[in-house]
């Protein structure tokens, strides 16, 4: 099958623990990108998940393709953004997906984000649940609520311009994805956050698309006193460095 | 500090200097004729802009709150998407708890 297009998409699957998501997470990609006739590959960061992670990883190796699978362990848990960088040294795509491996991002959107992208020649494309047709599967009123300060806090105090600033499936150019990554440097829950802050002081533009987000299927989300308290500190150190 | 939180500051020195200004106006600057009306709103200027600002941001949570949208059809899709990747991924040899 020839594609189409001359562009190729890496996506980059941080994992930890997914031994039930993984594989039909990378089964719902590779259908994806074939049945739209993309050039892609999936790169796996595992950070030698105790339950045998990457062994699932290799039967999928063996099963879809070295070509289409590239698998790229790390010995431990080392957070988001170096999983990223370590992700894109291999990268032989011009283009990056970054997702969720829990199944919450759906794959069937990655059309609309190539198409988004191709309308306004887009250096970074994010998914948004607050636009319409977007939404979120799963949550109560507490959950939502929560998430609903989250984004208007952050919204007022970094006024970055994108609906959904804690989402986490986007498309990037890769060398754009590489020099934002180099100057950003909060972890965790405000990572992506201050990809998004980043992204707009390096006058990089964004384009948004509607996604919808279905909370973790298998396994638990976790949203605990502990989890507000780092989000709060992180913004407020964002804010006051930008 | 980056240049944001130093134009917050600046806003805000800026702006209690002002309300300072228009307190004391009498003795600071009497040669300025200030509208009665300015000194009967000044005392409470500060507390106004802080509840003005509590109802923008009640109003804004509370209309996000109310138009969140859900996606109940996405979640069944899922869920018969996951069947069918389950099927084939065994036919492929990799292995399904």
């Amino acid at each position: 099958m020839a594609p189409k297009g001359q562009h190729k998409y890496s996506v980059l699957l941080p994992t930890y623990n997914e031994r039930e998501n993984l594989p039909i997470i990378t089964w719902m990609l590779v259908k994806a990108f074939k049945d739209n006739e993309l050039d892609f590959e999936i790169i796996i960061i595992d950070d030698a998940s105790p339950d045998g992670t990457l062994e699932i990883a290799k039967q999928l190796q063996a099963a879809f393709g070295a070509d289409r699978i590239v698998l790229r362990p790390r010995a431990g848990k080392l957070g988001l953004g170096t999983a990223y960088i370590h992700g894109i040294e291999h990268a032989t795509g011009d283009y990056v997906f970054i997702m969720d491996a829990d199944m919450s991002h759906h794959p069937k959107f990655i059309p609309d984000f190539i198409k988004k992208q191709k309308e306004g020649n887009f250096d970074v494309v994010t998914g948004t649940r607050y636009a319409l047709g977007g939404g979120v599967h799963g949550w109560d009123l507490r959950r939502k609520l929560t998430s609903r300060v989250a984004n208007f806090l952050a919204d007022t105090l970094l006024t970055p311009g994108v609906s959904d600033l804690t989402g986490s499936f986007r498309l990037y150019k890769k060398p754009v994805l590489e020099a934002m990554i180099r100057a950003t440097k909060s972890k965790g829950y405000v990572f992506q956050m201050e990809m998004m802050v980043r992204a707009r002081q390096m006058n990089f533009t964004i384009g948004e698309v509607p996604i919808t987000f279905v909370d973790r299927v298998f396994g638990e989300s976790k949203l605990g006193a502990a989890e507000i308290v780092g989000y709060l500190k992180g913004l407020i150190t964002l804010a006051m460095d930008i | 500090m980056g240049k944001r939180a130093q134009s917050i500051l600046l806003v805000f020195a800026a702006g209690t200097a002002a309300w300072v200004l228009l307190m004391l106006h009498s003795v600071l600057i009497p040669f300025v004729p200030v509208p009665q009306y300015l000194d009967e709103i000044a005392p409470v200027l500060p507390l106004w802009l802080l509840v003005a600002f509590g109802a923008y941001s009640l109003a804004s949570i509370g209309y996000a709150l109310v138009t969140f949208g859900d996606c109940p059809e996405a979640y069944m899709s899922l869920l018969k998407e996951i069947n069918e990747a389950k099927t084939d991924l065994k036919r492929r040899g990799v292995q399904i708890d």
